[in-house]
């Protein structure tokens, strides 16, 4: 599994059926019911986190607590080796004929250092697993997902009984029900 | 199961739709800019002017235009510098220790507090790298390769634990702010109409859809950034109070200094959050998002920590007694009852005794009197400052160097000038990005819990 996650993009996507909500609790309800069916969610948009809805749709628990933990032992070598060969190896500093060795003092610089490392580390690796780029294309799907609407989009397949999808999305009041065809949006 | 509260107060009030809240807190960006604006914002570019004047003639000339060629070398320049990077701490607890103890109220506060954090450490910042004098060798400070020997920075020495603190500091929460704001951005993004703006909004939003992956990684990364940046806020003002506690001067050389210089950044920063956020809640009519209900919970917080910060005064003053050590003994009597009284007791009356007005509802709910005691709180913590940097230099081991010291107008001019640099970054800050976190405050509008 490569670290982008390939189901964020719309390009490569024939057929969707795109429902629309402006309610979150008939957006949750519609979801779980749609899952319950046993129907496979592509994706929810929402315009702000509504918790418990990754579970819903199946999404696994992120690995990015991993990821920071490895940035973590990756800062702290890095900075305790930069510090271990400035001070100790290259040029041992006198100072009060104090022994040339590791110290309590060097902590904060290594706590620092492994801090940066980690805050930058982890946000590289969410940036590349979300897809998020500067001046990427923007595939929306509707106007004002980002404003006050959620959007349930299903991938169509030869095999999916769409009419059932779309009683079941219709029994939870959508705002609009549309067909996504190769980047084009129909009115249901 | 979720339900409606019935015993917490809405954190938004008004009965907002999602819609709502996007329209209220993005006018300012989509509309004009309005009358108070313009006036706010050009009298910060005067403060702003006359930063750059002082600088420019402090470069000119040379650092002898500040009153500091003394044993009180460190004069305006470091209190000004602690004032500021002690502002700066108040975003970073709001955002993440805050986020936390999962204490919503601080989605309506934390964007605006965040921004003033890196505006705050700028600010903080202009001091120590132009008190270094030859300020085109600052890079000296950083452990880089050189053609001294290679002769590398000192890792033992507080001051080079600050050119990481503050760097780390900085860096990190430019991130988190800048991480928290891209949904933000989407939705302007999605707003805006001219072509340009779309670009430059869709530049930093990244392509942000909003999908249910993201969120859910997005709220773990959020978490993850709180989880770093509370050591972190507490370690930048712990390293900054050793630049002080590990030297031998009476009056600094206490170990009560890390905590009690974080308490009071804490304190100070909420003081700043209350003054420009008392302000912008009435000029940009975000009442309904910044309820009497925050200016309550933030009164509160002022109240707590400027009490430890207060017990840290007396505690001070205890142990310079009981150790028996004379000249903690004198260094001491010698800030409460030597020249410098005014500045000691304007700095206990600021910080210990007036805050505890906020034991009063009325005091905590009305916005005036808030805006006038967070005035209050900053003028006391940049007194705490001058107090413990200035009566523990000028009264020297040797009284033939003893001196009195009082700011030139240069360094007057900068401190003033650093406002400038704050309230101008603040006003573009305003017209440009969302001061209220839309997307979490979208999340809180049922009063779930």
């Amino acid at each position: 599994m490569g670290i982008l996650d390939k189901n964020l993009s719309l390009r490569n996507r024939n057929k969707m059926l795109v429902g629309v909500w402006e309610d979150e609790d008939s957006l949750v309800a519609a979801t779980s019911e749609l899952v319950h069916n046993g129907v496979k969610i592509h994706d929810v948009y929402t315009p702000y986190p509504v918790h418990g809805l990754d579970r819903i749709i199946g999404v696994r628990r992120s690995k990015l607590a991993r990821v920071a933990f490895f940035c973590a032992m990756t800062g702290f070598t890095l900075v305790t080796t930069m510090i271990w060969y400035m001070y100790v190896h290259d040029w041992p500093m006198n100072i009060g004929n104090k022994p040339v060795r590791f110290t309590p003092s060097w902590a904060p610089v290594m706590f620092e250092g492994t801090v940066l490392c980690t805050a930058f580390g982890m946000a590289f690796f969410f940036f590349w697993r979300n897809r998020l780029v500067h001046g990427i294309k923007n595939e929306l799907l509707d106007d004002r997902q980002t404003d006050d609407r959620s959007i349930i989009t299903v991938e169509l397949t030869d095999n999916t009984d769409q009419n059932s999808i779309l009683e079941t999305m219709k029994k939870h009041n959508p705002v609009e029900l549309r067909e996504f065809h190769n980047g084009v949006q129909t009115t249901i | 199961m979720i339900h409606d509260s019935i015993i917490r107060d809405r954190l938004v009030t008004g009965d907002k739709t999602a819609a709502d809240v996007t329209r209220d807190i993005a006018r300012p960006i989509l509309n004009k800019p309005s009358t108070s604006w313009k006036i706010g914002f050009s009298l910060s570019i005067v403060f702003l002017g006359i930063f750059v004047a002082s600088l420019f003639y402090t470069l000119w000339t040379g650092i002898g235009v500040w009153n500091i060629n003394k044993s009180v070398m460190w004069g305006w320049d470091i209190t000004n510098f602690v004032f500021w990077v002690g502002i700066g701490h108040a975003g970073t607890l709001i955002s993440a220790v805050l986020l936390l103890f999962r204490q919503k109220w601080r989605m309506s506060i934390n964007r605006s507090a965040e921004a003033m954090t890196i505006f705050a450490v700028v600010c903080a910042a202009m001091f120590p790298v132009f008190h270094m004098g030859r300020v085109w060798v600052g890079y000296w400070a950083l452990p880089l390769p050189n053609g001294f020997g290679s002769l590398w920075v000192n890792f033992n020495s507080p001051l080079l634990w600050d050119v990481f603190a503050i760097s780390t500091y900085f860096s990190v929460s430019l991130l988190f702010w800048y991480i928290g704001l891209i949904p933000d951005i989407a939705t302007i993004r999605d707003k805006v109409k001219g072509k340009t703006e779309k670009a430059i909004y869709g530049f930093f939003s990244m392509g942000w859809t909003g999908s249910t992956r993201t969120w859910a990684r997005y709220e773990l990364v959020s978490l993850i950034l709180a989880g770093l940046s509370t050591p972190l806020v507490l370690s930048v003002h712990t390293i900054v109070s050793t630049d002080f506690a590990t030297s031998v001067i009476p009056g600094w050389h206490t170990t009560i200094f890390p905590p009690y210089f974080v308490a009071g950044a804490i304190f100070s920063g909420f003081g700043m959050v209350a003054t420009l956020l008392v302000v912008a809640r009435k000029v940009m009519n975000y009442e309904n998002y910044i309820t009497i209900g925050h200016l309550d919970a933030m009164t509160k917080i002022i109240m707590v920590t400027g009490s430890i910060v207060g017990i840290a005064y007396l505690t001070e003053f205890f142990i310079a007694w009981y150790s028996g050590v004379e000249y903690e003994q004198y260094a001491f009597t010698n800030r409460a009852f030597g020249p410098y009284w005014w500045a000691y007791w304007s700095m206990m009356s600021c910080n210990l005794i007036a805050p505890q007005v906020f034991w009063f509802r009325w005091a905590r709910t009305t916005p005036w009197f808030i805006f006038i005691m967070s005035i209050v709180v900053n003028v006391g913590m940049w007194f705490e400052r001058f107090v413990i940097i200035v009566t523990s230099l000028h009264r020297d081991y040797l009284p033939s160097s003893w001196v009195m010291y009082a700011g030139s107008l240069t360094e007057i001019g900068l401190f003033l000038g650093t406002f400038g640099i704050f309230f101008t970054c603040f006003f573009l800050f305003a017209k440009f990005l969302p001061v209220i976190n839309m997307a979490e405050v979208k999340s809180i509008l049922r009063n779930r819990e």
